[in-house]
């Protein structure tokens, strides 16, 4: 997964991605609540309130569901109200 | 002694010679040396991933190492982005989009190598489908993807 949120990062400049070392950073993976890896966690950023993680999954998945998952957190319909 | 293995480091030297086109600067944020600890700033992989990634740019002269003090060069802390160390920041044009938080060990130090090719050649792995699809994102999307050594 971690080549993969890399490739899409380098694709599109509204995304960033980083990979994360979690035996090096327990309090972070306490925080995403990770329990089994590689873990994903996707989510919109917002300049108030952090990172807001609207996608999650563990295990690693084919790039079309990958891409389907990076386009459920980072497209927003002008039209939807929410 | 060093990380990475002299046959690796052969592969690695005739892999980058072929494969690299455009230079690529790779920002390691550490720890400067020092002689008392600090309760709260112990970074035990900050000395073992600057050596890997001084020995991983010695390999091209294509590559570039650029080392900052987490604690001391906080304006390039925040002009980068960098939350905890060691962390290694890479990107398209010098921006920081992608980055690496921990030592990057076997198969998450070959992410690190596709990565390079990926920036230097300014050609995507990806489908085209999947590039086309992407540009639908109107959104800024922050990925974390946890991992573990192996």
């Amino acid at each position: 997964m971690a080549r993969l949120a890399h490739a899409f990062a380098i694709e599109n400049p509204l995304i960033k991605s980083d990979v994360i070392e979690v035996q090096e950073f327990p309090a972070l993976a306490q925080t995403y609540a990770v329990r089994g890896v590689p873990k994903t966690v996707m989510g919109t950023v917002s300049r108030l309130a952090g990172v807001a993680p609207q996608v999650q999954f563990v295990g690693a998945v084919p790039e079309p569901e990958f891409l389907a998952r990076v386009l459920e957190a980072g497209v927003k319909e002008t039209s939807e109200e929410t | 002694m060093p990380i990475i293995p002299d046959r690796d480091r052969d592969d690695l030297k005739r892999d980058f010679r072929k494969e690299l086109k455009d230079d690529v600067t790779i920002r390691l944020f550490s720890q400067g040396s020092s002689l008392l600890a600090i309760p709260g700033r112990e970074c035990k992989y900050c000395p073992q991933t600057q050596e890997l990634m001084e020995e991983l740019t010695s390999l091209s002269p294509k590559l570039h190492l650029e080392v900052y003090d987490f604690y001391n060069q906080v304006e390039e802390r925040e002009q980068y982005g960098v939350e905890r160390i060691p962390a290694i920041v890479m990107g398209k044009n010098g921006d920081s989009r992608l980055k690496f938080y921990g030592i990057p060990m076997g198969y998450e130090f070959a992410t690190i190598v596709e990565d390079i090719k990926t920036l230097s050649r300014g050609v995507s792995p990806l489908s085209m489908d999947t590039r086309k699809r992407l540009r639908k994102v109107n959104q800024e999307v922050h990925i974390q993807v946890f991992v573990t050594p192996n």
